[in-house]
């Protein structure tokens, strides 16, 4: 006959010791998961990013509850009831199936942890989704790879900054021109998918003047990792500015994108520096084929003398000079958005070396 | 593996006999127990060549300008790496592996119900694998391993070899859990009723289940991707009228029961292993066996937890988040009863009853972060992020990779006949386990910061905790490179395992090692529960070989202590 672990009373050594040690460590966690801003981590740049750090403080609060008791009684069980070397070789462990009333707790408890996240996850999605919005209405529309947004007002979007003025309540209009892409603002604590065909709408209200990012939280293709934007909260007078300084700016604005930008020099251009460039900052989006292959935008390798080309510029053939232009400011149109220089990070001695670089693929060379 | 010789008994003239040439009993088999085997192989192979691409991803992320690879082919990477793992390694190894080789010896049956049927879908199996990792010849997918249109419509021509591989992965898994589902209902030994079954079967059984009905889904959904990238058809492009959000319905209505169909048999290997290690009956074996099915139906009506942020009707949130909270509670259950299945035992700490409490630890927090994800306001901001990608591999390397572990380590003596080493058994395991938590846990904390998954280039103030995570991720390749040497090794070398060298209970341990070609001379008859150590065993009828019974009072091979 097999002999039985040890003869069978109480719950073994140290269990009440230990399971008083596990409290002690849980308390002990959980005092910091109180005391710890999320703040000291994380910036809150508006609400209800305050909400959802309470939310997850108290996830994280019982989190630490399951994870020590779970882990340490693992570890202790595994201590304490190992096989001693002296044990013999058939000896058994202690022959119980099972504890009623033991399973009863343990499936009561976390039924009543779970209606209380429950119930506490159901009011903060209330509070974001019937949040005070709508004194501001702004749109952010996603393309690959960039964000703009729209402005009461404003005749045309504004790329890759979102201001928000501090303390007035915001409604954000999601959306996306091509693929599904993410608006995600990390600071604020929120997410909604930018979906082709669809308007998503979340309401914040900036709490904290500051400059915060908004990433891209779903792929969107080759480029994605790169698709980051800038969310500016500002005080009302400044953000007042900003808008009046883009209404200014797109009333003034040259009338489409022909006609050299100022500054830029093509008789400088180099071709290879293009070379180098274009498969950096363009290829992504562009082939050098011709130009009906398109990737993202057009295949632009016989773009000076294209028999597939459409009115690229008033249904004139394309210039040096317009293809200058539209590298400059950018071009927002049937075939989709392409993010201006500034975006890019290109400079005027770039738009150069780029344009010469084109011609001279246009050419055969 | 030597075939075992024909029993002595006048009942040799009943068994069937293998095949005699290498042919048919090795390759085009109809074997269970070899196509287990075949199975485990070519998973083995697909593992390790979807985790060494998982290294060029970490070797990437090592510095946040993303300096070694173009973009386009680190988005190949982590989607062929998140395709496989899911689809040519855990979803075949737990089904059509350990369930293939163990679960039909484990109700004392002979073989599955269609073995034909069985040959049929482990041939899908590596032509699947060979087109998906074929597309990086012609540009490999690369809109992650949920490839969401409208994006992935403008991807790659190896989007749509993905297509294909996966389907015929799908039909290969369909078919495989019909043929389970008949086997297990149809073809236990006299005896075994349902609540004698070893919850390893139970287990199989509820993912059977979810491999025959989810898998529909996905099938539908690949086609019409396939059929809209290849010639038009607009089923997700909405600016021909489809609808993108419908794609991420199908596909979550499969892939989240196939969460559970990755992490099923997990649990049932660690069902077994923990009383077998301990000594003891499994802790509140109803509620176990209860709570696999309450998980597998559960799990059909929580796919849209994947889509919180996706722009569906807003308060559809409220019941799938709910539905999601639910599910803890089973999954809980689990976890309680393994815990207090050590209490009072007497552990005997192989490497399987390492890994097997290792799985405790890290499921369980991929279980909590789980619940984190679940609260819809904390999903805003972790959904898409690195958070996630912590707790997938918290659940599925930390769970399921490291329950099939315990379940090689325990299983393997019975597949080879040999031991495998357990000195580096313990070395893997503490390895991997320590090198796995290192990688993942910062993970969690970088995706809370900011840091969204699927890019190749970060803020550089991630830097930090993203070269801790590559640093981790080059030892789990150590740990995992002393596993593989290890049973190469100990398929010539290791010692001799007899038929039951770990004082099993159950019936696959009731027959030679390797069993032979029948399984068991004599269908035995089932008396009672599998885990009852203090009673005689359960089985009548048993024309087991002569080691058997004796086998099992034998001491345990040295350096178990």
């Amino acid at each position: 006959m097999a002999q039985q672990a040890r003869p069978r009373q109480g719950l073994g050594p140290g269990f009440w010791p230990v399971t008083v040690l596990l409290a002690v460590i849980t308390a002990v966690c959980d005092y910091y998961v109180v005391v710890t801003p999320v703040t000291a981590f994380l910036r809150e740049a508006a609400s209800p990013a305050d909400q959802t750090d309470e939310l997850f403080k108290f996830l994280t609060f019982f989190g630490v509850i399951v994870m020590v008791y779970t882990v340490g009684y693992l570890v202790y069980f595994g201590i304490v009831w190992r096989k001693k070397t002296s044990d013999p070789e058939d000896t058994l462990g202690i022959q119980v199936h099972g504890n009623f009333q033991l399973e009863l707790w343990w499936t009561i408890l976390p039924t009543i942890l779970v209606i209380a996240i429950g119930w506490i996850s159901v009011k903060d999605w209330a509070g974001i989704f019937y949040a005070q919005g709508g004194q501001l209405a702004v749109e952010a529309i996603g393309y690959q790879f960039g964000w703009e947004f729209r402005y009461p007002g404003l005749a045309n979007p504004v790329a890759d900054e979102l201001h928000l003025p501090l303390g007035v309540p915001t409604t954000i209009h999601i959306s996306s021109r091509d693929v599904i892409h993410g608006f995600w603002t990390p600071e604020v604590r929120l997410k909604q998918d930018a979906v082709p065909g669809l308007v998503t709408t979340i309401h914040i209200t900036p709490t904290e003047v500051g400059t915060y990012r908004i990433v891209c939280s779903e792929y969107c293709g080759a480029r994605h990792g790169y698709m980051v934007g800038k969310l500016i909260i500002e005080p009302k007078e400044t953000f007042t500015a900003f808008l009046d300084k883009q209404k200014y700016a797109q009333a003034h604005a040259p009338k489409g994108p022909s006609g050299l930008p100022p500054g830029v020099n093509l008789a400088s251009g180099n071709a290879s520096a293009g070379q180098t460039l274009f498969a950096q900052k363009c290829s992504a989006c562009h082939s050098l084929g011709a130009f009906s292959q398109k990737l993202v935008g057009p295949g632009l390798g016989k773009i000076f003398a294209d028999s597939d080309h459409p009115k690229l510029v008033d249904g004139a053939a394309a210039t040096p000079e317009d293809a200058a232009g539209i590298i400059n400011s950018g071009y927002t149109g049937d075939m989709g958005t392409m993010p201006n220089a500034k975006t890019n990070g290109l400079s005027n001695d770039d738009i150069a070396n780029l344009v010469v670089y084109l011609e001279g693929v246009s050419k055969g060379q | 593996m030597a075939v075992a010789a024909p029993p002595p008994s006048a009942l040799a003239e009943h068994i069937h006999h293998a095949p005699k040439s290498f042919i048919n009993r090795y390759i085009f088999t109809l074997d269970h127990k070899i196509i287990g085997l075949q199975y485990m192989i070519v998973g083995s192979l697909f593992f390790i060549i979807s985790g060494l691409l998982a290294e060029l991803i970490r070797v990437q992320l090592m510095n946040s300008d993303g300096r070694f690879l173009s973009p386009e082919h680190f988005n190949e990477l982590y989607s062929v790496h998140g395709s496989s793992m899911v689809w040519l390694v855990i979803i075949p190894l737990a089904t059509g592996g350990f369930g293939n080789f163990v679960m039909p010896l484990m109700i004392g049956a002979r073989d599955v119900a269609f073995p034909w049927l069985n040959a049929a879908s482990f041939w899908m199996f590596p032509p699947a694998g060979l087109i998906l990792f074929s597309s990086f010849l012609v540009g490999a997918p690369d809109a992650g391993w949920t490839e969401y249109p409208p994006v992935s419509l403008q991807g790659p021509p190896g989007t749509s070899m993905w297509c294909i591989a996966i389907f015929l992965i799908g039909i290969s898994s369909t078919l495989t859990g019909i043929n389970f589902l008949v086997t297990m209902l149809k073809m236990r030994a006299p005896g075994m009723t349902f609540t004698r079954m070893p919850l390893f079967v139970w287990a199989q059984l509820a993912t059977a289940v979810l491999n025959m009905v989810a898998t529909t889904a996905l099938a539908a959904a690949l086609l019409a991707l396939f059929l809209e990238r290849t010639f038009g058809i607009p089923f997700y492009d909405p600016s021909h009228g489809g609808s993108p959000v419908m794609w991420q319905h199908m596909f979550w209505f499969y892939s989240h029961p196939a969460v559970y169909i990755m992490i099923l048999p997990a649990f049932g290997v660690i069902s077994e292993v923990l009383p077998t290690f301990a000594r003891k009956p499994i802790f509140g074996y109803k509620m176990i066996a209860f709570s696999s099915i309450a998980i597998a139906l559960l799990g059909f009506m929580v796919w849209a937890h994947h889509m919180f942020t996706s722009g569906m009707t807003p308060w559809l949130v409220l019941p799938f988040m709910i539905l999601t909270f639910i599910i803890a509670i089973p999954t809980g259950i689990k976890i309680f009863s393994w815990v207090a299945t050590l209490w009072g035992g007497n552990i005997r700490y192989t490497t399987a009853m390492l890994f097997a409490m290792g799985f405790i630890a890290t499921f369980t927090f991929g279980g909590v972060t789980g619940v984190f994800l679940a609260a819809v306001p904390a999903d805003f901001q972790e959904h898409g992020t690195y958070f996630v990608v912590a707790h997938i591999h918290y659940v599925l390397f930390g769970g399921s990779v490291l329950g099939l572990l315990a379940g090689a380590y325990y299983w393997f003596p019975k597949m080879s006949g040999r031991m495998l080493n357990e000195f580096w058994g313990h070395v893997h395991f503490w390895v991997t386990f320590i090198a796995f938590n290192v990688t993942f846990l910062p993970m969690h904390w970088i995706g809370l910061l900011g840091m969204p998954r699927r890019v190749p280039v970060y803020d550089p103030q991630f830097t930090d905790w993203n070269r801790v995570a590559s640093i981790g991720s080059f030892f789990l390749v150590i740990g995992m490179a002393i596993f593989f040497i290890n049973v190469i090794w100990s398929i010539k070398h290791g010692k001799r395992a007899g038929p039951n060298p770990w004082g099993a209970r159950t019936l696959e341990w009731m027959t030679s090692s390797p069993p032979p070609y029948y399984n068991f001379v004599k269908v035995p008859g089932v008396l009672h529960m599998p885990y009852e150590f203090d009673q005689p065993l359960p089985y009548v009828g048993l024309e087991p070989p002569e080691q058997v019974v004796s086998g099992f009072k034998a001491p345990m091979p040295a350096g178990h202590h």
